[in-house]
């Protein structure tokens, strides 16, 4: 199947058309990962100049920093809540700055709204955005009870804040459970993968 | 302090005597300085009367809070007191204290507070003076005096208590949750091999509060509450 995988640009464009305390929905396939990321961080939010919580169920911060520096995105604004690096390499290994708190695991969901919450209370930034990288990787590590309660309280929360929320989900990985979970929390969603087409 | 005032609709109410417990590792002399210290950032003067362990390492360890500034303790606002040297200066040398000397406690603590103008203070913990009580009748009577003179001086008082941690009771001699005013307990909790800190208003006289249980962060901006996910619990 031949698909027009969504470009940085139009998913930035898309999100310039949110108002704040939105919570959008974002399906994309595993190839287009790279534009997603530069159309999320780049053209959407270090253009508003806000501060951006990269929550990090995926792949470690450590490495998705070194796909930013590739892509010469500025990260000096990116504050990232990193659920897998502890888990994986323990947390003298796992790397803990003024841009990296580490959540010791996926299950702690808790800990990861108590995280978020204190990054958004220290941000000085008017805008702020939270992106849960992704839906899929703490499906992995948790049901979809706890898991749909989280995402209630977690979008609830950063609504209350008027903090822009953007979930990632990928399509190659979804199920519809996960779908509708995601759904019935965000107010608008973009398909960025091959079956949204953009 | 915002997460806990919100679940308690409003915060703890002037002059009340509270019971903050839990076991060992929970969090409790953290919140227990933060209520100190955003009392003394509005102005209130505040008194940590510390027990068990000595002011100056107590100091030592302290969250680096951000709203904390070492000029209120420079003022006088906030003041740290070691009861190991009160028990000195009153000759309270035993192993038991006495019902005179239980009075006599009492007075000192009282006429402290008052001296200071306190409004705000935290004993931590009530459970290592109640060692030196040892009976029923004393640890009511000591509580119950120190409660009344405090409250008299429209101070709101914290106790921190110490409870193993399997323990189903809110106080290690049973009597202290009985004469509180409001109980807050801490604990570690335990899900799927996660150990998780949590905080439950038990009781609080004088407002409505929030009974669920909360998971809590101690952050430099201060304690951060979020509610206790339901769909993984087991307890």
């Amino acid at each position: 199947m031949s698909a027009h995988l969504a470009s940085a640009k139009e998913i930035a464009d898309q999100l310039n058309e949110v108002p704040p305390s939105s919570a959008v929905s974002l399906e994309m396939s595993v190839d287009n990962y790279l534009d997603v990321i530069r159309g999320v961080l780049d053209l959407f939010a270090n253009k508003k100049e806000m501060d951006t919580i990269y929550v990090t169920a995926t792949i470690s911060s450590e490495q998705i920093r070194r796909v930013l520096e590739a892509l010469e995105i500025d990260t000096s604004n990116i504050y990232f809540v990193d659920c897998i690096s502890h888990i994986m390499m323990g947390a003298s290994t796992a790397q803990q700055d003024e841009h990296t708190t580490l959540v010791e695991s996926p299950t702690m969901l808790e800990n990861l709204m108590l995280k978020v919450e204190y990054l958004i209370r220290r941000s000085q930034s008017k805008e702020k955005l939270v992106v849960l990288d992704s839906i899929n990787a703490l499906a992995i590590h948790n049901n979809n009870w706890i898991l749909s309660e989280f995402l209630h309280i977690l979008v609830s929360g950063l609504r209350s804040r008027e903090a822009y929320a953007i979930i990632f989900s990928v399509e190659e990985h979804s199920t519809p459970d996960i779908s509708n979970m995601v759904n019935l929390v965000c107010d608008h969603g973009i398909k960025a993968g091959k079956q949204g087409g953009g | 302090m915002e997460g806990l005032d919100t679940i308690l609709y409003g915060g703890i109410p002037r002059s009340n005597t509270i019971l903050l417990t839990g076991s060992c590792g929970t969090g409790k002399t953290s919140l227990a300085l933060e209520f100190l210290i955003h009392g003394a950032v509005k102005g209130e003067n505040s008194l940590f009367i510390s027990v068990t362990e000595n002011s100056e390492k107590l100091l030592s360890n302290i969250i680096p809070y951000k709203f904390f500034d070492k000029s209120l303790i420079k003022s006088g606002r906030l003041v740290f007191v070691d009861l190991p040297i009160m028990y000195e200066r009153l000759g309270m040398t035993k192993a038991e204290l006495s019902m005179e000397e239980v009075d006599l406690l009492v007075a000192a603590i009282t006429s402290l507070a008052e001296e200071l103008g306190t409004k705000r203070i935290v004993i931590d913990s009530i459970t290592s003076v109640c060692y030196k009580l040892k009976t029923s009748e004393k640890i009511r009577d000591f509580i119950l005096k120190l409660g009344k003179s405090l409250s008299d001086l429209n101070c709101t008082s914290i106790l921190v208590g110490e409870v193993p941690a399997e323990s189903t009771s809110y106080s290690s001699f049973g009597v202290e949750e009985a004469i509180a005013d409001g109980i807050i307990l801490m604990a570690n909790m335990e899900r799927r091999g996660d150990l998780l800190r949590t905080l439950q208003v038990i009781k609080m006289r004088g407002t409505m509060h929030s009974r669920a249980k909360y998971v809590l962060d101690l952050t430099p901006m201060g304690v951060l509450l979020v509610p206790l996910l339901k769909g993984g619990s087991t307890g």
